[in-house]
């Protein structure tokens, strides 16, 4: 028997989805963190919705590693009845970043692609309203939370 | 913003960032005569890049500038950052400091509720006195920050380790006196807003949100248990002291913009009640451990939860071996309840004159949502 709802849930997505979940594990308590392959990262987030009960969207934000040559894609989640934190994450090349829009499953995610898109210049294919949602619409600096920024007027 | 397409026979009204009741944002009003079919936030204005800035700052400094992301509820962000650098550091904090923050956490809501009523009673169009009775009455607070931190607003007050310094003398008993005089003033309250007349009509059955979007759309904060759905981080995941205070996490089922104003006002009850406690049981002992002021944090994660008077606050902070964070994501509350304002439109009749309740009832604060 797994011991607490952070480790069934790992249990039960290596059972069930093990061809789509790179790692998974608990950080510490009410963390959980799974790194997702990007080929059926869609699958596996209605999976988490329809069979997770992982509803209720909480967040969604990017992180750069240059030297890795990756960005990683993260999305908070929570269930409203076990009540820990989920990061799904994913990794991205960073010269080709883009994903399948998860507003497809969870409709709030939205605003936080919209920021994700023009921060980090991440792709959501499938967005419906892909506008900048901070950054003036004549922003010409490139992506401001990339570790190589330099500053408006620069090149993207 | 680039804006989206306008149906046929619709206006597009463009309200704010200029209009006295908008705050520092733009709404585009599609409305077809009275009725607004279709809310567009545009957001962005007052955007300072917090998230950068604080990767070029040790992890100490941060603290200074996530205080200005909400100046009346600096506390609880202040606090949110704070337990992410604990997080990262490993530092532990002394018990009674722990109640020390829990007490500050909770006059900064008192104190953020405070200017919500004031600017949904302006709203309305017919309580301006509410909002300068809200703004003398948060003065008791505002003095009681002075005395203890030394700053009415932005305080700095919670370090890594415990907080900055000790309750000076006599401060509990200040704390009781301004306790009871706020009750008296909240009885006021509740009987010039909640009980009037004019208030219930424009507030009771406005843009009501049902449990299942609430959920859905990501609410959160007051606007997610207005609808009914039962999350308090700070029960569900105890930081502070909130583990050993007494409260309940008080919800509303209408989901309408009087069950949203009806939590903060429950909820200032319970916060008078929690100070109360801490003012009359704080334990003793050291305020602060040491804690390196410049420190390089291992490489790592930590991700922080404090529920603010808004909703959920979450600190993402990335470490790799430097001394300053590596990347910081902010999970900020307005902008996941600026989401669900949007779609308020669509899931329930909203009329032109009810759009600077609706906003006021989600209790945006823009600072918080651009970061």
């Amino acid at each position: 028997m797994p011991e607490s709802a952070e480790e069934a849930l790992i249990e039960a997505l290596r059972a069930e989805h093990l061809d789509l979940v790179e790692e998974a594990r608990v950080i510490r308590p009410k963390r959980v963190a799974i790194l997702a392959r990007r080929e059926g990262f869609l699958d596996l987030a209605r999976a988490l919705r329809d069979e997770h009960g992982f509803l209720h969207p909480v967040s969604a934000g990017a992180v750069d590693y240059p030297k890795e040559y990756r960005i990683q894609m993260i999305y908070y989640l929570m269930n409203p009845s076990s009540r820990f934190m989920l990061t799904l994450r994913v990794d991205l090349p960073r010269d080709e970043a883009s994903l399948p829009s998860m507003t497809r499953i969870w409709e709030a995610m939205s605003f936080h692609e919209r920021e994700a898109k023009e921060m980090f210049g991440i792709d959501f294919e499938g967005h419906p309203n892909m506008v900048p949602l901070l950054l003036p619409p004549d922003w010409r600096g490139g992506y401001p939370l990339r570790k190589d920024f330099e500053g408006e007027g620069a090149e993207p | 913003m680039s804006e989206p397409e306008i149906k046929p026979d619709i206006m597009r009204i463009s309200w704010g960032p200029q209009h006295p009741m908008s705050g520092q944002t733009r709404i585009l009003l599609d409305v077809d005569g009275e009725i607004v079919h279709r809310l567009i936030a545009d957001l962005g204005f007052t955007h300072r890049g917090i998230e950068k800035i604080l990767e070029n700052r040790t992890f100490m400094k941060g603290i200074i500038p996530i205080e200005r992301m909400v100046m009346v509820d600096t506390a609880n962000i202040g606090l949110g950052y704070v337990l992410a650098i604990e997080e990262a550091l490993g530092v532990e904090v002394p018990e009674r400091a722990n109640w020390i923050r829990s007490m500050i956490c909770e006059m900064a809501r008192i104190n953020s509720h405070l200017y919500a009523f004031g600017l949904q009673a302006e709203a309305t169009g017919y309580f301006p006195a509410v909002f300068l009775w809200t703004t003398v009455d948060r003065e008791v607070l505002l003095d009681l920050f002075e005395r203890l931190t030394g700053a009415r607003w932005s305080y700095n007050f919670f370090l890594p380790g415990g907080v900055n310094a000790d309750l000076p003398e006599g401060f509990q008993d200040k704390v009781i006196e301004g306790i009871q005089y706020l009750r008296g003033r909240f009885a006021q309250y509740w009987d010039a807003m909640v009980e009037n007349a004019i208030f219930e009509m424009r507030c009771e059955g406005v843009a009501v949100l049902t449990r299942e979007d609430a959920l859905r759309l990501g609410a959160t904060g007051p606007v997610l248990r207005g609808s009914g759905v039962d999350m308090d981080v700070r029960r569900d995941e105890p930081y502070a002291a909130y583990g050993d205070l007494n409260f309940k996490v008080i919800t509303e089922t209408a989901g309408d913009s009087m069950a949203r104003l009806k939590v903060r006002f429950h909820e200032i009850g319970q916060s008078l009640d929690m100070i109360e406690q801490v003012a009359n049981e704080v334990p003793g002992g050291p305020v602060r451990t040491r804690a390196p002021l410049f420190a390089r944090a291992k490489p790592g994660e930590a991700l922080s939860r404090v529920e603010t008077a808004r909703g959920e606050l979450g600190i993402h902070m990335f470490t790799d071996g430097g001394m300053n964070p590596y990347r910081v994501k902010i999970n900020s509350p307005t902008l996941r309840n600026m989401y669900v304002f949007e779609r308020l439109a669509e899931l329930d009749e909203v009329l032109i004159a009810d759009v600077p309740v609706v906003i006021n009832s989600i209790d945006p604060w823009y600072l918080d949502s651009d970061r």
